[in-house]
């Protein structure tokens, strides 16, 4: 997926770097359990090791850096635009723009005909869409399993995260993250994915069929 | 001969004559005496009944989890639940477990035989106990983190106690870090020949002394945002959600260094009992220490990148220097493999119990610690690691696979000195496995549960593909955990009356396997 940052993303690398020195940190330590053969380690031998995961702190630095500033040109080309709802030229365009507002319990999603549901952002499949997510009380988390994306916003600001909609229709899980009070179990909402050829709007279908 | 093998950077040997010193202490003497092992003792079943608190929460809340729809606690019990479990396994079990094995050890090692500054030791350990009954008593249902202003608008009148709580648990363990600080400059050693656990405990008092101030600073400011008498964290009136992260953050990172280090001394302390041998560099150990205390603080904001608040070129600094702390852990890693390594491990050695639990902690300091490596990244972190069942396995596997467990080699270890008698071979033995097999399940299970995007803090969840079973899973796994945990405090309390008495030295190294099974009970 375009906007992914981690499990089929560009980190997946990563993820098979890391899980290959777990295995290879517990095999040795099994070895030096059970092996008949005994070793003592020089000091070099430590210090060549220890500069193999500078190396890796290094290459993981770079990579998730050039992962997320790839993620992040797109909503700096929108807050480029002067103000409302950008629309975009190109690769950086938004299909859809949508307001979503955060609070105890429960998420609040306006749409650009100022359509406002208390539990379903409906979007057309493989839209790109932009999420302004604002918080009115607390901290809040703001997850889209589907999209692989996190975002948290703390009350004193406005925050935003963009998605390409799953290419299957469907209903897909929004959750919050962030523990937000006792109602924190309750907090979620649905990515309604509608086919590519309806009118994104709450009553979907029907908008389009009875105009 | 075991003893002459600690060399003189590793100062005195870890030794006592065995005698039945919890039978033949008084109450008064246990509650008030100054003498090192009554304090440390006092701290360490203190610490073993938290112990089986928290996990009696974990528990309880265990089961509502394990299957999906089922409705047992109900929201705000299950999050009281989540709140104790957390606050008491890590402020009432955890750092306070190592801390008081690090009192019983420090005075032994570094020849002074007396804890310096024990008035010290004693407030911070009645000041926590304030605490817990605080918790108790006012049930905070706002997680260990407390953020604000979520964690004074619960609508528990008594939530005020749960504030106060955090500022005395920061008080308890500042006191407790100029305790380690003042013990470890103790005894007559050259700096280049400071034992480890000197090392150790000097680099994270210090953190702890460092650290417990923004959290004091937290605790208050919370109780007297709560009260509307301040408005340091309430955007509503004027305070601000950001200053309350970055100075939470700068006690929540170093946090979870407070049990980690002294759990490392231990490690470099009994190690080298076992094996006979010194430890395989003293140098890498020194180094690692240092880095690690200097690495604590900078880092906290990491807990909190998904939010604007850290951003741009910051972000990426915070990135590179979580990166890079985990260079300090891997010299430790290494050195321990690297010791472990150098010469045949004694028979006797295979077969202590304290001896296997040390070697399972470092299984799980590297299944939990090397993984970490992605949550670092903020990438990764953005995706699927960041407030998902991801965070929960990696704490359990670094505080219970490593920590906790390196708590109970500790306390295996001084069982027989304590005691006068040896604790039952096979009941530790059970207790080891359902350990070890609990562990494993649970903390695997909580991670294939994160990567599935499951969140935290939720009391039910929806029957979504790969959620429900992992969460059946952590349950079989916590309860072979408290199966374990019941062997455990069966056998501490009957081997205290009935075990066999324990030779003059406890703990011999042995490579002959028949003199191994006289030496250490067989199994």
């Amino acid at each position: 997926m375009e906007n992914a940052l981690g499990i089929s993303g560009p980190q997946a690398i990563l993820m098979a770097i890391t899980a290959s020195f777990t295995v290879l940190g517990l095999v040795m330590l099994l070895a030096a359990l059970f092996m008949g053969r005994r070793w003592k380690p020089s000091y070099a031998f430590e210090f060549g090791f220890i500069a193999v995961m500078v190396g890796l702190v290094f290459y993981a630095d770079w990579s998730s850096n050039n992962t997320y500033t790839a993620y992040q040109e797109n909503l700096n080309a929108e807050e480029k635009s002067l103000s409302g709802n950008y629309v975009g030229e190109g690769e950086d365009a938004f299909d859809r723009v949508i307001t979503v507002i955060a609070f105890q319990w429960g998420f609040a999603f306006i749409n650009e005909k100022d359509e406002i549901s208390r539990n379903a952002a409906v979007v057309q499949a493989g839209d790109k869409v932009l999420f302004k997510i604002v918080s009115n009380d607390v901290i809040h988390g703001f997850n889209i399993p589907v999209a692989q994306i996190t975002a948290e916003i703390d009350p004193d600001e406005k925050r935003e995260m963009w998605i390409r909609a799953p290419d299957e229709p469907g209903k897909y899980l929004i959750q919050c993250v962030n523990y937000c009070g006792v109602g924190h179990a309750q907090m979620k909402a649905w990515l309604v994915v509608t086919d590519a050829g309806d009118t994104a709007s709450l009553q979907g279908g029907e908008t389009t069929n009875g105009a | 001969m075991a003893h002459e093998t600690n060399t003189e950077r590793m100062g005195n040997p870890a030794h006592w004559v065995p005698e039945n010193l919890v039978g033949n202490m008084t109450l008064k003497e246990l509650l008030f005496s100054n003498d090192y092992r009554h304090i440390a003792l006092k701290g360490i079943f203190t610490s073993i009944i938290m112990l089986a608190l928290g996990g009696f929460f974990a528990l309880v809340f265990r089961v509502e989890l394990a299957v999906p729809d089922v409705q047992m606690l109900g929201a705000k019990v299950y999050m009281t639940l989540m709140t104790l479990h957390g606050m008491v396994m890590v402020f009432g079990f955890l750092i306070p477990m190592v801390v008081s094995i690090c009192y019983y050890l420090l005075p032994r090692v570094m020849g002074t035989n007396k804890l310096l500054w024990a008035g010290a030791a004693q407030w911070s350990y009645w000041i926590l106990i304030v605490a817990a009954v605080l918790l108790v008593i006012g049930r905070p249902d706002f997680t260990w983190t407390a953020y604000a202003p979520m964690s004074f608008r619960t609508g528990n009148p008594l939530i005020w106690m749960g504030h106060l709580a955090i500022f005395l648990v920061a008080v308890s363990e500042f006191l407790a870090g100029a305790v380690l600080v003042r013990n470890a400059l103790s005894g007559n050693f050259k700096w280049k020949s400071k034992p480890l656990i000197a090392w150790a405990t000097g680099t994270v008092g210090l953190l702890f002394m460092a650290s417990t101030l923004p959290l004091g600073f937290i605790g208050l400011g919370l109780l007297g945002d709560g009260l509307e008498l301040t408005a340091f964290f309430d955007p509503s009136r004027g305070g601000s959600v950001k200053f309350f992260l970055y100075v939470f953050w700068t006690y929540g990172h170093p946090a979870v260094y407070l049990p980690f280090v002294p759990a490392i001394a231990i490690i470099y302390t009994i190690m080298p009992r076992f094996l006979g041998f010194p430890m395989w560099s003293y140098w890498s150990g020194v180094v690692a220490f240092i880095l690690l205390a200097v690495g604590a603080m900078p880092i906290g904001p990491h807990h909190f990148q998904p939010l604007y608040t850290v951003s741009g070129g910051y972000e990426r600094f915070v990135q590179f220097l979580t990166l890079l702390v985990f260079i300090p852990s891997v010299l430790h890693v290494f050195n321990w493999i690297a010791t472990l390594f150098m010469k045949p491990i004694p028979a006797s050695a295979r077969r202590a119990i304290p001896f296997k639990f040390m070697v399972m902690s470092i299984a799980f300091i590297v299944y939990g610690g090397a993984t970490a490596f992605l949550n670092a990244q903020i990438a990764t972190d953005s995706d699927f690691i960041h407030n998902t069942y991801w965070i929960p396995a990696h704490f359990h596997a670094m505080f219970f696979g490593f920590v906790g467990q390196m708590a109970i080699a500790g306390f295996y270890y001084l069982y027989p000195y304590f005691t006068g008698r040896m604790f039952h071979q096979g009941m530790a033995n059970a207790h080891f496995w359902l350990w070890q097999v609990g562990l494993f399940i649970k903390i695997t299970a909580m991670g294939v549960a994160g990567y599935n995007y499951f969140p935290r803090w939720v009391y039910d969840y929806l029957d979504l593909p790969g959620w429900a079973i992992p969460q059946m899973f952590i349950t079989i796994g916590g309860f072979l955990v408290g199966l374990g945990f019941l062997f455990f405090a069966f056998n501490l309390a009957w081997s205290a009356r009935y075990g066999k008495p324990s030779d003059e030295d406890p703990w011999p190294v042995e490579h002959d396997e028949k003199a191994a099974s006289a030496a250490v009970p067989a199994e």
